[in-house]
Parts: C-alpha cells; structure tokens; sequence
C-alpha cells in the first residue's frame, strides 16, 4: 500500500539544501575574523 | 508499505542517482575546503606568476605564422562567416533544421572556447573580421604607401564594449531568440542580419582604433575566446609560438580594465541561461504576469523580464566576487581594494569555463551530430541537397545517459573551482609576503567558490530534474 505523503510543494524548497555549506564557510570565516579582533583588542 | 512524495512541477532531484544531488554540493564543498587547506599548507610561494616560456622550433613556427597560413587561414574565416550569414538569410527559417544556427552558437561559441584552452587562441588567426580588417589596411598602405592612421583607445574602456558585447550575444540567443523546444530558437533571418550589423559595426572599429588595438578589447569573440586561451599551455610571443606553463598567461589577463566585466559576463550569462527554465522559472513568470498585466505585449513582456533576471544575474555574480575582494581588502598587508579588484578576476576564468561545459556539455555532444551529419549535407534545411548523404542522419539522444551527464557537470564544476582557487592562493602569496596572511585572505575566495559551486549545481540539479 503506497501513503501518499502531502508535500507536493517541497521541491520549491530544495535550494535551502545547497546553503550549508556556504553557512558554514561564511560562519567560519566570521568566527575566526570575530576571534582576531578580540584578541588583537585584548593585547 | 511505501512512501510516495509527490512532488509538484517536476523540481525534484533525478531519482536514479545514488545520492541525492544536494549532497554532491556538500561533496563538492568539502573538496574545496580540503584544496584549501593543502593549499595553504604546502603552497608559500608564487608559481603561476612567471609564464616558463618555451618557444617551440623556429622552423615550425615560422611555418604555422607565415604569411601564406594566416591568409589561407583568415580566408577560411571569411568564407565561413559569408556562408553562415547567407545560410541564414536564404535557408531555412526553421532554426533546428539551419547550417547557420548551429555552427554560430554551437559549433563556434562553444566549440571554440575548449579548443582555445586545449590548443591555444585558434580564433585568432580564423578571425573573419581581422582578416577584412587586415586587408584592407594592407590594400590602404599599398595604394596610399603608409600606414593607415587611428585613433588612440580610449584605455579606461578597457575591454568593457567586449563585456557588453558578451552579454548582448548571449541576449540576442537566449533572450530574444527564445521560443523554446528547439536548441536555438533565434530565426535565422535575425541571426544574418545581426551578423551584417556585427560586421559593419566591428570594420568600423577597426578602421577608428586598429585591427589589433580592437581585436585585444572591444572584438567580442576575440576576447572572450582569447580569454580561455589564458588557461592553456599554447600561445604566441613576439611573433614566435611556445609552450608556457599551463594557467600562467591567465595571471597577467585581467590587468586591462574591464576584464573582470568579460568573465562576470560569461559566468552570469552561462547561469541565467541555466536557470531560465529552472530555478528562476517561478520569478520570471511572476514579473512576466506584472508586466502583461500593465499592458505591455506578451512578447515584449517576456524579453523585459528576461533582460532583468539576466542583468541580476550579472550584478549577483559580480557582488559575490566584489564581496570575496572586501573580504580579502580587510586582512594585514593587504593592496588597494582597486588592485585587488583586477588581480583576482583571472581566478573566476576556469569557474567561467566549468559553467561552461557543465551547461552545454550535453548541448554540445547532440547537436555536433546534427552539424556534421545532416547540416553540412543540407546547410539551408531545404530538403533538397544531399552533399554528403547524411541529410536524413538524426541525433543519437542515447549517447549520453542523464547520469554521465550529471557525473560530467559536477566533475566540470568541482576541478573549475579547485582550480580557481589554486589561481586565487597562488595570487595571494604574490601579494601578501607572509604566507600566513596569504592563505587568511584567501577565506574569502573560497567562500566565493563554495557559492558558486553550490549555485552551479542547484542550477543544474533543478534544470536536470
């Protein structure tokens, strides 16, 4: 028996998939400048 | 008891794929963050920036660049030019079925682009509007006995007419010629007149500025092909061939103003046509509704919103780049943000050419068949020749299965960018003595690359589904 899931309109959604890993790069790279500024403001 | 997800207007990921094509974009992430980190690891010191140059025999080169070669060269040019533009004003007006449309947007435009990178700028020496040109000014010099007079280029234009040019180009196939279900969907008779216009506009050029000065700048396919040239082994030096170390020409490229504008181009003018009837679909309807709605003709309408969604692409593929170069502008030791700007555009030449055989790979592969099979026997779709006996060849659809496809796009697009950034890192320590500093600038370029890989492949995967 085949359950019909109601999501027809997912497929409109699939780019949110491809934007990780751009997160994550930009996060990091944000993290680390974050970090720098810190630690040059500590010194 | 199986689940079915019915997913509306077919935006779903190929359902033959061992994985789902989301996950070749991490795939593809994750090696170009570990690229990155070999790269600032074991590589400190510039190696692209020096080209190696090796010329080849002086024999062999005097031969290849004598006078006899480029005249039979440029009247070959010449010849194919002549023939397109009557194959497309006297053949056929079915696009698909015309000599002239293939051969100019298929066989040439993208044929041309790998051949420049594998063999050198064969463009050049084939170049139908420099070979007019130079004989003309040849004939001007032996009747008047000097040289015939220009005026100076304006040098802050740079290459930016061959930048506009690249996209008026792509506007006029894409964008005016759309009628999808057939390859290209320009009418042949706009494509032959839009050659004549070409033809007049770029002699005139020629005549104001010079042959060479215009070819290096404003001559459209001179540039963009001379481009991907760049990133092969096979050039010219002082009248002499040679080999150089693959990727090296590439670095020194981008130093004219608007060179940075000619590979944005390429790349915006690549994804818009990628996204088109994929990932932009939705957007391009809904604009396309507002604008018929406020009375604009169905036509008319469909080209506006056409013309913006490829100007945003233009200026989003431009601000990634413009935001990687911010990026870099803030580590230690860092150049003016303006050297930046030029210095890096050369990185984005592989991702230029990766966009362009993952899209038109399988474009290509087809209608080369129907070009060299029943296009050359029947060049004006007239049903009436046969010059070869294969006028009623067909294309092989089966040649290439959808998964070979995909496999090809996703391997163009991964090495394009690895490559992209090796240019990028290589660059960095040219301009960052601490390597250290060179390899933080470069967080900015590879998140420049990540999104570009990770776009290139939505385009796909959606375009594919």
């Amino acid at each position: 028996m085949a359950l019909l899931v109601p999501a027809a309109h997912v497929g409109h959604w699939l780019w949110v998939l491809y934007l990780p890993p751009i997160l994550i790069v930009v996060g990091s790279i944000a993290r680390a400048s974050f970090l720098e500024r810190r630690r040059k403001r500590d010194d | 008891m199986s689940f079915v997800l019915p997913v509306a207007h077919a935006l779903v990921a190929r359902k033959d794929l061992p994985i789902p094509a989301w996950l070749f974009a991490w795939g593809a992430s994750i090696v170009l963050i570990v690229s990155f980190f070999a790269l600032s690891a074991a590589w400190r010191k510039p190696k692209f920036e020096q080209e190696r140059w090796h010329p080849v025999g002086a024999r062999l080169s005097r031969a290849l660049l004598s006078v006899p070669v480029q005249i039979l060269c440029g009247a070959v040019g010449v010849l194919l030019l002549g023939f397109s533009i009557y194959a497309a004003l006297h053949g056929t007006e079915a696009p698909d079925r015309n000599f002239a449309l293939t051969f100019v947007f298929v066989t040439a435009w993208l044929g041309l682009p790998l051949f420049s990178v594998i063999i050198g700028d064969v463009f050049r020496p084939f170049n139908p509007w420099r070979a007019i040109g130079r004989a003309i000014g040849g004939g001007f010099s032996a009747i008047a006995g000097q040289r015939p007079a220009h005026l100076t280029y304006p040098e802050r234009l740079g290459r930016w007419p061959a930048a506009i040019g690249l996209l008026a180009v792509v506007w006029l196939e894409v964008v005016y010629g759309s009628s999808g279900g057939v390859a290209v969907g320009l009418s042949p008779d706009s494509l032959g007149l839009a050659a004549l216009l070409y033809s007049l506009y770029t002699l005139a050029m020629m005549a104001f500025f010079g042959v060479e000065k215009w070819c290096q700048t404003g001559e459209i396919f001179s540039v963009y092909f001379g481009m991907f040239s760049q990133l092969g082994s096979f050039g010219t030096k002082d009248g002499r061939l040679g080999r150089r170390l693959p990727l090296s020409a590439a670095t020194h490229w981008a130093t004219v103003p608007g060179s940075a504008a000619v590979v944005i181009a390429s790349i915006a003018s690549t994804s818009f046509d990628g996204a088109q009837e994929g990932a932009f679909k939705g957007g391009i309807k809904q604009v396309f509704e507002w604008l018929s709605e406020a009375g604009l003709s169905l036509t008319t309408s469909l080209r506006v919103t056409d013309t913006i969604f490829m100007a945003l692409c233009f200026v989003g593929v431009g601000l990634v780049y413009l935001i990687g170069v911010r990026g870099m502008a803030t580590v230690r030791g860092a150049p003016p943000l303006r050297k930046l700007r030029t210095g890096f555009a050369h990185t984005l030449i592989p991702i230029a050419f990766a966009y362009l055989v993952a899209h038109y790979f399988s474009l290509f592969v087809f209608q080369e068949q129907a070009q060299f099979t029943y296009l050359l026997s029947d060049p004006l779709g007239t049903a009436t020749t046969d010059l070869f006996g294969t006028a009623s060849s067909g294309i092989d659809f089966k040649l290439l299965s959808a998964n070979a496809i995909w496999y090809v796009q996703v391997g163009a697009l991964v090495i394009g960018h690895v490559v992209g950034l090796t240019l990028a890192h290589d660059r960095a320590t040219a301009y960052w003595p601490d390597y250290r500093q060179a390899a933080r600038s470069q967080y900015w370029m590879l998140a420049v690359m990540v999104a570009f890989t990770c776009f290139g492949l939505y385009l796909l995967s959606v375009a594919n589904a």
